[in-house]
């Protein structure tokens, strides 16, 4: 439990009437992947806001990252990717960068940027304002930023959604990349291919709840698609 | 869904408040009637007893909506929520009243309705401030959203009164409100009254927000219930943009 | 510290960039300006040299009201709000940043239109024009911290822009009036009246103490 990199116990979220998640335990050890699976309004997005430090508990206990530490330094530790990219589209992409590094206290902003740039393959755009992107390549400027400060825990929201074939496989290979290289990953993703492709265990949320947990073989496709709609099936 | 102190408070304290609230408001109707009449003013200086007690109380009342946000953004507490919105709600009407009964006093004694008198001006902005205030929280999509702006708002708001009254008292609106009239300037037999008059506004202030509260649960308590069922719209991106 | 600088300098490049907030408050303000010369009698020119100082204020508040909404709904703009909640940085200093950038685009206008005002009305405002630059600085400093509280509640509600100036307006009040004296007194008698100034100053003080503070809550869900 100590050394799990995203520890919850009872999380619960109301917005207001809205129950959002009513009780979720979790254990994300570092360096896994954990795959988030769920119908529409199942409380997912909700979650990754949560661990992400964008939103606090109503009730419950929740760990991301080292002990004790507080909400503020947290947030330094994770990168978060949602639908939103979170760009200003009057700056430039190297100038969109340089700002979330220094937001984020990285050293060498400029630097930063530029490595960022490049390992995304957008330094031949990288004095073109933002707003003029097209959807793929503000996709991977977006990641860029989710990553200027390095986070040895990444968030993602459905980030497959809206891209095509080949930003899609580019995407996964970088996904893996990052798995690689020690990260803790936490996908959220309508797609159960996509679950198993990357991830080493999985959640299925339904209603705020924890319908089921896979870990290991559990994620052959197969039988992750059985026991979904099982779960998913019986609370619905 | 768990009542909190406050809420059970308000449910037992109800019905007590009404029945001290109406034996108040005949004694002092009494008190007032029964009260000398003010020898250059007339009758009109009755309204004396009516117009600083709801002064009074709006001004406990937006204390009361500030304190209450305060302790929501600090604890996130709805209960808490739900005594900022009934102190405001109630708050309102007091102001309103307050607002009405100065102008016809003025009306009454110097012939104009309104002169920009400081204190009667700090009270309008206050009206404003509490307009605002249930706007902000009326207008803001998602409960919890539109609670804890409101709290934002509640506490700037109470901060922003005094230096209102600071501002306005060096610089603008001409003095006609009479000063320290718990200093003597009420006539004999007058004070009685006056003393009645804030408590029973006092106490019609804590009643009026106890059956509010009382409302606010009920209400709370019915959407919840509503909102729980799965696959409510309300369940997709509850945070709202 | 770092933030603060970060968020200034991203809102200097932005409107740089696209001119759009300058622009517009400028043109506004100096439309009002017009509107004055419209709106008040023929021989104005006794009621123009006692109340320049608050026909100037009017066209500021309202100046700085649409700059204010113009600058939150760029944040809003793919969720860069959120963007900000996220880092790991203290929200206050994301709040003075945004102050920030807010005054000194204000305290801009500020400065173009009464150079327009002088113009149209032959007021006199270059013998007084450094302390008068100063006034108008504290008095931007005093719209700008509330305003930008604000402002980032209002954007979010449904009436968006119509929710700004009436959250905004019934506390600008000790702004307005120390702003107003303190410019009057100046053009009057070369010399900023004492009281009005400390008025402005504590005035500034609290706000941005208050604002700093809550803006934490702005950003949390």
């Amino acid at each position: 439990m100590n050394d799990a990199a995203i520890a919850a116990r009872g999380l619960e979220k109301r917005f207001g009437p809205v129950h959002a998640l009513r009780g979720i335990d979790l254990e994300v050890p570092a360096g896994s992947t954990l795959a988030v699976l769920g119908p529409n309004g199942a409380g997912k997005s909700t979650l990754l806001r949560l661990l992400a430090g964008l939103a606090r508990p109503t009730a419950g206990t929740l760990r991301v990252g080292p002990i004790g530490e507080d909400r503020r330094r947290t947030r330094g530790r994770v990168g978060y990717l949602a639908h939103a990219t979170f760009l200003y589209p009057a700056l430039t992409a190297r100038e969109n960068l340089i700002f979330a590094a220094r937001l984020y206290g990285v050293a060498n902003p400029a630097r930063r940027a530029d490595e960022l740039l490049a390992a995304q393959d957008l330094t031949s755009v990288a004095d073109r304002p933002a707003g003029g992107f097209s959807r793929g390549m503000a996709q991977r400027l977006a990641i860029a930023r989710g990553l200027v400060h390095d986070p040895a825990i990444l968030l993602l929201d459905e980030p497959y959604t809206g891209l095509d074939r080949s930003a899609a496989a580019a995407l996964t290979l970088r996904l893996a990349a990052l798995r690689a290289g020690g990260r803790t990953l936490v996908l959220v993703t309508h797609e159960l291919p996509r679950a198993c492709e990357l991830a080493d265990r999985a959640i299925v949320l339904a209603d705020g709840r924890v319908v089921h947990q896979a870990v290991g073989a559990d994620l052959a496709l197969a039988a992750l698609e059985r026991s979904y709609l099982a779960s998913v099936g019986a609370a619905a | 869904m768990q009542a909190g102190p406050l809420d059970r408070a308000a449910a037992r304290l109800r019905a007590p408040s009404g029945g001290v609230l109406l034996m108040l408001a005949v004694g002092w109707a009494f008190a007032v009637v029964q009260a000398p009449e003010d020898s250059v003013q007339g009758v009109i200086q009755k309204i004396l007893y009516v117009h600083p007690a709801c002064a009074f109380a709006a001004y406990l009342g937006f204390g009361i909506t500030a304190l209450a946000g305060a302790l929501y953004l600090w604890r996130g507490d709805e209960q808490y929520d739900r005594l900022g919105v009934s102190a405001a709600e109630v708050g309102v009407v007091f102001c309103t009243l307050a607002l009405l009964t100065g102008p016809i006093w003025a009306r009454g004694t110097w012939g104009r309705w309104w002169s920009w008198d400081p204190r009667l001006t700090v009270t309008l902005l206050l009206w404003f401030i509490y307009l605002a205030y249930l706007l902000l929280r009326g207008f803001t999509e998602g409960s919890a959203r539109g609670a804890r702006f409101a709290a934002i708002y509640g506490i700037a708001g109470i901060f922003a009164i005094p230096l209102n009254y600071f501002a306005i008292d060096l610089f603008g609106g001409r003095a006609i409100h009479p000063e320290n009239l718990s200093r003597g300037s009420l006539g004999t037999g007058m004070g009685w009254p006056f003393a009645l008059g804030v408590i029973t506004a006092l106490v019609a202030f804590a009643h009026l927000v106890f059956r509010r509260l009382e409302v606010e649960w009920l209400r709370a308590r019915e959407l919840r219930s509503e909102a729980g069922a799965p696959g409510s719209a309300a369940a997709e991106r509850p945070w709202g943009t | 510290m770092n933030v603060l600088l970060a968020v200034l300098w991203k809102d200097l490049i932005s409107e740089w960039r696209t001119r759009d907030r300058i622009v517009s408050m400028l043109l506004f303000s100096v439309l009002v300006v017009v509107v004055f010369h419209f709106a008040l009698p023929a021989d104005a020119s006794r009621l123009l040299q006692t109340g320049a100082a608050g026909l100037l204020w009017v066209a500021y508040v309202f100046a700085s009201i649409l700059g204010l909404n113009r600058a939150f709904a760029l944040e809003l703009e793919n969720e860069a709000l959120s963007g900000l909640a996220l880092a790991p940085a203290d929200r206050g200093f994301v709040f003075l940043g945004k102050a920030a950038s807010n005054t000194l685009l204000l305290w801009i206008v500020q400065g173009l239109t009464a150079f327009a005002f002088a113009l149209a009305f032959d007021v006199a405002f270059l013998p007084v024009a450094l302390p008068l630059a100063g006034v108008l600085l504290l008095g931007a400093l005093g719209l700008s911290s509330m305003g930008t509280l604000f402002a980032a509640l209002a954007v979010r509600t449904r009436y968006r822009e119509v929710m700004l100036p009436l959250l905004l307006l019934p506390m600008l009040v000790p702004v307005l009036l120390g702003a107003v004296q303190a410019c009057t007194g100046l053009l009057e008698t070369g010399g900023v009246p004492l009281p009005a100034l400390r008025l402005l100053l504590v005035t500034d003080a609290v706000f941005l103490i208050v604002s700093f503070v809550l803006f934490e809550f702005v950003l949390d869900e």
